[in-house]
């Protein structure tokens, strides 16, 4: 494994999760996670202790030796907003196609049918995205779409705005319009834990401005979309990312995702990837 | 490889997709409203998504993924997030020649101008999957080419094999219209539990 991979931080736990010590995979390879007396702890299969950081109410450690701190969000620690632990799904795919696919809009109307979206509103308007070389991230903006319901606080169809950022590997944060709050923005991530280059961990987590609903709602609400998301990444060929072009075939709807190819290129992140056209 | 038995119409009715395979090829097999059968590659080359997910609209198939949709060609003539964009003709799906006989879907991924295999009037009854490899099956029969097999028996029964992988296969079997359909199929799975029960 290249160094370029390990230093990142990666996702392996929910906080309020952690009772007994519990064995998972990172990157194929066998770690353990355990908290004791408020504290938590990771180590790899020699019993060697890695780093840890506590952030975003999930517990994130490294193989390697990370040369930059955890990404922050800032938007998240505004008062008011309720921090949504929503648990995580294991999937059958690459890290890699789980983060694509929530960068992706337009499956909202067949996969998220009458909820994310609905035919005949399937058109994707240009939008703007870039790689933030300053921050060496990427963000996509100015994404606008038509939903019937677009959160567990919305009532009827809104054209919702949204901000997808990249800021590590195997990590987005989505910024949408917040129903209750004109002007704010929900925030809604999608920590990926690499458990090997073909199978996943995923834990969503959501910084929102909703008074009204009940946490185990805004939780299910979250878990039907990430059920329906599942039915899709567990059949896609091949279960890796291509990031060469030449093997699927991109529109301009798919920009994220061309930006996000591009960036893992060129950082060298491979894990996950495929590289040659099968 | 020639002729390969891949489902029974009666599985397969108008406007349905399902997914099969052919050893190592995925396989959508679907029928458009009007009864005509495709065989097509199951993966969408948008972003690969199976095709066997998806649904029949008219007579085209769309992906379940982000809705493309493919005409009866396997060329992409809709994208759902560019209404009025015309795809490319280079967008489209690889697909193998398909027909139907006898109620049996027939699928051959060379062009060939081989006849297909003779039922002998006999009707389907079922097909029923068994972990055993086409070839093995096939031997067990004494016979070679595994693509039709005839099998002599108190049924008359002739088994259609599909290879599937390395250790299953998918037997579509046909038997005599007078015979009891019950009968045969209950006989069909004695045979596959001898089978899978044989060391190999
Ligand atoms: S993967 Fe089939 S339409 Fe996108
Ligand atoms: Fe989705």
């Amino acid at each position: 494994m290249t160094a370029t991979i390990d230093n990142h931080w990666y996702p392996v736990a929910m906080i309020s999760g952690i009772q007994a010590p519990r064995e998972t995979l990172l990157l194929g390879k066998k770690i353990t996670v355990g908290r004791e007396r408020g504290t938590c702890w990771v180590k790899d299969a020699s019993g060697n202790a890695l780093p840890t950081v506590e952030r975003f109410g999930h517990l994130w450690t490294s193989p390697g030796q990370p040369n930059r701190d955890l990404f922050t969000i800032p938007e998240a620690d505004s008062p008011g907003r309720r921090l949504v632990d929503v648990g995580s799904v294991k999937v059958k795919c690459s890290p890699l196609r789980a983060v694509e696919n929530f960068l992706d809009i337009a499956h909202f109307p067949f996969v998220h049918t009458d909820i994310l979206g609905a035919e005949p509103h399937t058109e994707v308007d240009r939008y703007d995205v870039k790689i933030r070389e300053e921050v060496d991230e990427v963000w996509a903006t100015k994404v606008k779409f038509f939903q019937p319901q677009a959160a567990k606080s919305a009532e009827g169809g809104i054209t919702t705005e949204y901000m997808y950022r990249v800021p590590a590997p195997t990590c987005s944060v989505l910024y949408k319009t917040c129903p209750p709050r004109p002007g704010e923005w929900d925030v809604i991530t999608l920590f990926v834990q690499p458990l090997t280059d073909e199978w996943c961990e995923v834990w969503p987590w959501m910084a929102l401005y909703d008074d009204d609903s009940t946490m185990s709602e805004m939780v299910s609400f979250q878990q039907l979309i990430f059920m329906q998301d599942r039915s899709i990444l567990e059949n896609q060929l091949p279960r890796k990312l291509p990031l060469d072009p030449g093997m699927e075939v991109p529109t301009q709807a798919d920009m994220t995702s061309v930006a996000y190819r591009r960036w893992l290129k060129k950082i060298g992140y491979t894990y996950g990837a495929q590289l040659v056209a099968a | 490889m020639n002729w390969v038995a891949v489902a029974l119409t009666e599985d397969v009715p108008p406007g349905v997709v399902i997914p099969s395979r052919i050893e190592d090829t995925d396989l959508a097999i679907w029928c458009t409203p009007s009864g005509r059968y495709h065989a097509w590659s199951d993966r969408c080359p948008h972003r690969g998504m199976r095709l066997s997910h998806g649904f029949v609209r008219g007579d085209t198939l769309a992906c379940i993924y982000h809705g493309w949709q493919y005409n009866e060609e396997g060329a992409c003539d809709y994208i759902p997030a560019h209404p009025k964009l015309t795809p490319p003709d280079t967008i489209c799906v690889p697909t193998y020649t398909c027909t139907e006989a006898g109620g049996v879907i027939w699928v051959s991924l060379n062009k060939t101008d081989s006849a297909l295999p003779a039922l002998g009037g006999r009707k389907p009854v079922r097909s029923l999957p068994i972990n055993l490899s086409a070839n093995d099956l096939a031997a067990h029969f004494g016979a070679e080419d595994y693509t039709t097999i005839a099998v002599v028996s108190d049924h008359d029964v002739l088994i259609a094999v599909q290879p599937c992988t390395d250790n299953a296969c998918m037997a579509h079997v046909l038997a005599s219209p007078d015979k009891d359909r019950t009968t045969v199929s209950r006989w069909l799975e004695d045979l596959r539990a001898t089978l899978e029960g044989m060391p190999s």
